[in-house]
Parts: structure tokens; C-alpha cells; sequence
């Protein structure tokens, strides 16, 4: 019997209660047994992504039940490959933070690294599952370890940031369980196949469309799409380090998974492109979040403002893609899944080694930065060409299939918003990069040590070896997801769209 | 603005009321929802489980897998608590009690202090001594309240009850003892330490009798394969199973019950609040 479904779960969640019990035995035994468990459900996973591509979909009971009656775990293609996504993310995220948590959390490390271990149980378990209702559950958890986890940044303004998630975040949670209340209701059933299986009896139920409406907006407002997006620039940008860079990536995406699983797999794509017509004026909604994202990020004056506004303007990209109504908008919004979670991942893993150095990240400290931190900026400056699509490096390869999906969809505004934003994005990363490489050393420094003679002496001072060699490993995964998207797509993509 | 939002609300709920148009009536036994799923568990359930209990059975068998993250999020519950309120500050100024004249003495040196024994107890500035009717009823009342507690978690198989609900019944013996004596005289009963362990312990058999049933060569959660470990009839081994998580449940729904609550009464500082 091949139990990785569940191992990749359960490893993670066995994990944090035995660092949870460790804590109060010797609190530096937390972290390894933290690092184990995620090494084990990375394994895992790239176990079932294995046999997903060699033998198709995998189904797991849980507890043994047969799918109606238990939860079944559903996994294919399209959960396989976020499954490695999310668990080797997470994963790379621990290696690389431990400096990080030491700094800013160390009172409370251990309950930290619980926390951590939750909130990617729960990301794994909404990608896993193949039941309405427990992937509501698992929401849950996300959700509430990430409220707590914001919270614990910034002294001053992160419970605050902390509480306007929460009450958002719990609205869109609400949401979505009504919606699934709504379809229970109606269908009798919370397996998702199942209830894919019985929605075409019931052509023209007001029922359904609203339990579909509430799903939806459910999981735009987890998602943050414009204009349901105001708790996530304060939450990331306040929130401690090692939590930002695992939740920037991976959170938003998930939820994007989620909303293509709810498409694809659940109401299926005739009954939202052809009986509802919703495709339009979700198109217009994804194109106004990129504009709108892309507008307030060149209004910040804080580089981890503006990176979190980026991740707003990104959704855009991935809501508009997969509602273009054609197969190349799919494909460019799936691969920008794993593409954007990859950038994301890249540009916070360098905002984070930037942030041990100098801790307030306002353009202004940023000066001098290409001679102290040589390394974190080379990171840097590739996922900052990735963002903005510079061919070989992935995020070129999503944004080509989407603007192709757009043209074939009679989309021009979307494929315009789309250009507009891989402009606008190069103009706010060669901000930084001037300020960083050309800007004068501020504050008076620079006259203390330039007496006489050219430019200050800037001392090189980066960041832990850990960080470095993971940023040095997604920037490689940068490059060799763009070379190989071709792959991806023809592998994963294609196949489970057909 | 709030005229915005008023007419957000009406548009809301027109929405919720359009939806409702196409429900079936209250209580129609020929609804989806009473034919498609519900006929199996109430015909097979107890065949297949032994557990007399339908609710139980779908709680805890064919939908334990929610019901064991549920607990974990009970767990997160207890944990964002204890991470975002606990102050492990050491106290600007000490007060400690001479018991036998009950004369309370004040120190403002944050370096002196006096060693806590049955001569002297720490207490705090807002302590007030409770009424002696109150700690006298809730001395008399807790362990009633307590074993009744354990009623519900075992009985839970048999009848309404189960983990949660006893779980909570027993957390709120420790909440009454907190309020009716003070919460120095909880926490000498039980202490952070064993709170923080009994809330991981409790999931952690949950868990743990799935990971089991995984080792023993069955699905994750599939009770029946447990059967080679424990001498009774095979039939009745998802009943033991789900008696076992249970227990788990009831365990850490307690100590986080507690946690919570000495956590915010007191503002994570664990001494006297409320």
C-alpha cells in the first residue's frame, strides 16, 4: 500500500506536536526536528508527483472509506506539482530562516517553528484534498496560524495589520463555508467529483450559482484580488521575515489553485464560460488589479510595501489568465502558479538577508547595498528580471502564454494591462537598483570615511551562509524553470488540462 | 459610508435570499442532502462500525480525518495564545504574603526577593481574598464537574458527547477553580509546563492512532487494521478507535481550554488579572 498522500501531511503535522513537546525538553531541538519533518514531506511528495506522471490521478481514503461516504485524497497532476511547490518551498524557507528567527523571534522560537509546521500542514492539506469541506478545515488552520504569525512581527503596527487580516480573512472563510453549505444543500455531497458529478442535474438552480458566487468570492478575498485585497500589503510587510517569505510565495497561489480546482475539477468550465458568461468581467477585474497593483507599488517608498503590492498586481495575472476562457489562458495562469511562487520566493529570500542587515528596508537605507551585500543582490536583480519577463528566466515563458491567451480570447485590454505591468515593474526595479548601486552611502557615513580621497570604503557584510546557498538554489530553479517550461507544459499541464 | 455599506448588507442578503429560492422545503425527506449520503451511514453505520452512535460514527470513522484537524486547529488556538500574549518580563515589583499574620509586604528592588515557602506566598497587587461561600460551593463542585466530564468523553460513543464536549466541561472546572480561589492556586495544580504538554499529547494521539493504523499496513485513520494489537472482537475495534481518539480530543480541548484562558486573564504575565 502506498501511503505518500498521506505522509505528506502527516509528516509536517506529527512534526509540530513533537516540536511543540521537544520545546519544553530542550528548546533547540525544535528546529531540527522541524527541518526533518518538512525534508520528509518534500520527499514525499516529489514521491507522488513521480507516480502521478507515471500512473495517473492517485486516490487515497482516509481512514479507508470509499470517496462519498469518507475524505478521499485526489491527487493529479495539477495538486501534484503545487504539492512539491509548496512542501520544497516551505522546506528551503526553514534552511534558510533559522538566523532570521533567531533575531527577531527568540524568546519564542520553538511555538514559531510550531506555528510554521501548521500553517504548511494546512497549505499542503487545501492542495491535497479532494473534499469541499475539509478543505475548508485546512483553510482554517492556514488562516489562523498566519493571523498569529503576522502578528508576531513588527512590535507596533503588525497586531494591528494582524487584526485587519483577521477580520477579512474570517469573512472570506465564512464565505466560502456558506457557499459549500449551499452546494451541500443542494446536491447532498462534499466529495468533489461527486458533486461535479450531480451540479449538471440541476441546469438553472439559483442555488448553486449562489453557493458557486460565495465560493468564489471566498477564495478571492484569501487570494487578496483587487479590490478584496487590503489586509495583505500591511499583513507581509509587517509580518517577521521568516513568515513573509514563506507566505508571499505560497499562500495567494494556493488559493489561485484553489479557485482552478473549484473551475476545473467542481463546477466544471461549461457551466462558468458558457452558461454563466462570468469570463468578461472577471478578465476586466484581473486586468484592474494588475493596473491598480502595479500603480500603488510605484506609490511605495518601502521596498517590502512594494514587493507585497507586486504580489496584488501577480494576481491579477493568474484571476485573468485562468478566466480567459481558453486553453493557452489556463496554461499561462497554472504555469504562473509555479513560476510566481518561485519569484516571489526569490525576492523575499533576498529582502530577508537584506533585512538582517539593515532592518528598516525604506529606499532610502538602501544605498551601497551591490558592494555590502554582493551576493543577495545578484539574487536579487535576477528575480527582479524574472518579475518583470526577461526571457531566460521563468517569468517570461507564464507572461507569453498568457498574452497569446489573451489575443486568442479577443482580450486586448488584458494583454495591454499585462505589457503595462512588465514596464511598470522594470521601472520599480531599476528605482532600486540606482539607489542600491548608485546612490551615495547616506547619513553622514560616507563623509566619515571618504576624508580626502574618491569613494567611501564600503565593507562587504552578508548574510547567513543558509540563506545565501538557498537563494543561490531558487535562483538556479528560476532559470531552469524557464528553460524547461516547455516541459512543464507539455508533462503536467497539458495532460491534466485534456 | 455607512450608507455603503448598508446597501452592501441589503444586496448581501437578497443574494442569500435568491439562493434559498431553490431549496428543498424544511425537513423534506426527499432532499439531496437526507438521500444522497445520509441513507448509507444510517443503514451501514453501525454494521460496519459497532458504534451505536450515528453521529459518532461519521464524526470520528468516515469523517475523523476533519475531525482530527479540527482538534489541531483547537491546538492553534491554544498556541497563537500562548505565542502572541505570554510575557515572560520578569515583574517590576514583587508582593509577597506572610501567611500566618496575613500582613503583605512590598518590594520595589527588582533584585530582592524573598524565597516562597509556607512562611511567605507571592501574590499580586489587584489580590483579593475570595468569599469563603464561593470557594467553599466550587470546592464542593469541581470534582463533580470533573468526573462528569470523563462521563461525557467515554460515553461519547453511546451517546451525545464526545471530546469536545467533555473536554470543554473539564477545562471549565479549572476556569471555575481560577475564579472562585485565584489563579496562583490553579497554576500550583497545574502548571504552564503540563498544559503545554497535555495540549500536543492530546492531538498527538489522534495522530498517533492513525500513524499506527499507516504502520500496520492500512490507511491513515483506518481503525480496523489496529485489531492484531488489542485482545478484543475485531467487529468492535473502529469503536475502540474512535473511543481512542476521543480521549485525545478531550485531552487537549482541556488543556487549551486552560491555556486560553490563563493566558488572557492575565495578560500572559500569570499572575492575578481578573
Amino acid at each position: 500500500m502506498n501511503n505518500y498522500p498521506a505522509i505528506l501531511i502527516i509528516a509536517p503535522l506529527l512534526g509540530a506536536f513533537f516540536a511543540g513537546l521537544a520545546a519544553w525538553i530542550q528548546e533547540r531541538l525544535s528546529y531540527p526536528l522541524a527541518l526533518i519533518s518538512l525534508a520528509l514531506s518534500t520527499f514525499a511528495s516529489v514521491n507522488v508527483l513521480m507516480e502521478v506522471i507515471a500512473n495517473g490521478t492517485v486516490h487515497y481514503r482516509m481512514a479507508g472509506w470509499a470517496p462519498p461516504m469518507g475524505i478521499e485524497y485526489r491527487i493529479d497532476l495539477l495538486n501534484a506539482m503545487v504539492l512539491v511547490l509548496v512542501s520544497s518551498i516551505a522546506f528551503l524557507n526553514l534552511l534558510a530562516s533559522y538566523q532570521n528567527v533567531e533575531q527577531e523571534t527568540h524568546d519564542r522560537a520553538a511555538s514559531f517553528y510550531v506555528a510554521y509546521l501548521l500553517f504548511v500542514v494546512g497549505l499542503l492539506g487545501v492542495v491535497a484534498t479532494g473534499d469541499l469541506f475539509n478543505l475548508y478545515v485546512l483553510i482554517e488552520i492556514t488562516s489562523l496560524t498566519s493571523y498569529t504569525l503576522v502578528a508576531l512581527g513588527d512590535r507596533d503596527r503588525a497586531p494591528l495589520a494582524s487584526l485587519n487580516y483577521l477580520f477579512i480573512g474570517v469573512i472570506g472563510a465564512s464565505f466560502y463555508l456558506l457557499g459549500v453549505g449551499y452546494i451541500y444543500i443542494i446536491t447532498g455531497s462534499l466529495n468533489m467529483v461527486d458533486v461535479a458529478g450531480i451540479l449538471p442535474n440541476l441546469p438553472g438552480s439559483s442555488t448553486v450559482l449562489v453557493g458557486f458566487i460565495l465560493c468564489l468570492l471566498g477564495v478571492w478575498i484569501k487570494m487578496a484580488l483587487f479590490p478584496l485585497h487590503v489586509w495583505l500589503p500591511n499583513g507581509y510587510t509587517y509580518a517577521p521575515t521568516a513568515f513573509s517569505r514563506v507566505v508571499a510565495p505560497l499562500m495567494t497561489k494556493v488559493m489561485v489553485y484553489v479557485m482552478i480546482r473549484l473551475m476545473i475539477t467542481v463546477f466544471g468550465l461549461e457551466y462558468i464560460f458558457v452558461t454563466l458568461h462570468l469570463s468578461e468581467a472577471v478578465v476586466w477585474l484581473g486586468t484592474i488589479a494588475i493596473v491598480f497593483g502595479g500603480i500603488m507599488a510605484l506609490a511605495q517608498k518601502n521596498l517590502k510595501k512594494m514587493l507585497s503590492y507586486i504580489i496584488v498586481c501577480e494576481i491579477g495575472y493568474m484571476v485573468g489568465g485562468a478566466w480567459l476562457g481558453n486553453e493557452l489562458g489556463m496554461t499561462g495562469a497554472i504555469l504562473h502558479i509555479v513560476n510566481d511562487a518561485l519569484m516571489t520566493f526569490a525576492l523575499f529570500l533576498a529582502l530577508g538577508n537584506i533585512v538582517y542587515k539593515i532592518k528598516d528596508v525604506d529606499y532610502s537605507n538602501l544605498s551601497g547595498l551591490f558592494g555590502k551585500m554582493p551576493w543577495t543582490m545578484a539574487g536579487f536583480v535576477l528575480a527582479a528580471f524574472s518579475i518583470i519577463g526577461v526571457p531566460p528566466t521563468c517569468g517570461f515563458f507564464s507572461k507569453w502564454y498568457l498574452i497569446l491567451g489573451a489575443f486568442e480570447a479577443g482580450a486586448y485590454h488584458f494583454a495591454a494591462a499585462l505589457l503595462i505591468s512588465s514596464l511598470i515593474c522594470a521601472v520599480l526595479f531599476f528605482k532600486v537598483f540606482e539607489i542600491c548601486f548608485f546612490a551615495p552611502e547616506g547619513n553622514g557615513l560616507s563623509h566619515d570615511n571618504s576624508h580626502g580621497h574618491g569613494d567611501p570604503v564600503i565593507v562587504m557584510d552578508e548574510a547567513p551562509v543558509a540563506s545565501l546557498v538557498t537563494l543561490g538554489i531558487v535562483s538556479l530553479a528560476l532559470i531552469l524553470v524557464g528553460v524547461y517550461s516547455g516541459t512543464i507544459v507539455n508533462t503536467i499541464i497539458l495532460p491534466f488540462l485534456r | 459610508m455607512k450608507l455603503l455599506g448598508f446597501i452592501i448588507v441589503c444586496l448581501t442578503g437578497t443574494f442569500l435570499l435568491y439562493g434559498t429560492s431553490d431549496l428543498p422545503d424544511w425537513g423534506d425527506p426527499n432532499s439531496p442532502a437526507s438521500l444522497h449520503l445520509s441513507n448509507h451511514y444510517i443503514e451501514k453505520a453501525v454494521a460496519e462500525t459497532e458504534v451505536p452512535n450515528l453521529v459518532t460514527a461519521v464524526l470520528a470513522d468516515y469523517r475523523g480525518f476533519d475531525t482530527m484537524f479540527e482538534t489541531a486547529v483547537v491546538f492553534t488556538a491554544g498556541l497563537a495564545c500562548f505565542l502572541l500574549l505570554r510575557d515572560f518580563k520578569p515583574k517590576e515589583d514583587r508582593y509577597y504574603r506572610h501567611v500566618p499574620t496575613g500582613v503583605v509586604l512590598h518590594f520595589k528592588d527588582k533584585a530582592r526577593q524573598l524565597r516562597v515557602g509556607t512562611e511567605f506566598e507571592a501574590v499580586d497587587k489587584d489580590w483579593v481574598p475570595s468569599d469563603m461561600v464561593i470557594k467553599t460551593v466550587c470546592r464542593i463542585l469541581i470534582p463533580f464537574i470533573q468526573i462528569y466530564a470523563l462521563y461525557v468523553v467515554a460515553h461519547g460513543d453511546f451517546s451525545p458527547g464526545g471530546g469536545f464536549q467533555g473536554g470543554v466541561i473539564f477545562g471549565s472546572s479549572f476556569i471555575l477553580l481560577a475564579i472562585s480561589y485565584n489563579l496562583k492556586t490553579l497554576m500550583k495544580r497545574v502548571s504552564e509546563k503540563f498544559l503545554g504538554i497535555f495540549s500536543a499529547v492530546g492531538v498527538l494521539i489522534y495522530v498517533g492512532i492513525g500513524a499506527i493504523a499507516m504502520v500496520m499496513g492500512g490507511n491513515f485513520l483506518d481503525y480496523s487494521t489496529l485489531a492484531p494489537l488489542l485482545p478484543v472482537n475485531p467487529g468492535h475495534i473502529r469503536a475502540l478507535g474512535m473511543l481512542g481518539v476521543e480521549i485525545g480530543v478531550g485531552i487537549a480541548v482541556m488543556a487549551v481550554m486552560a491555556i486560553i484562558y490563563i493566558n488572557i486573564v492575565s495578560q500572559g504575565r500569570h499572575d492575578e488579572g481578573l
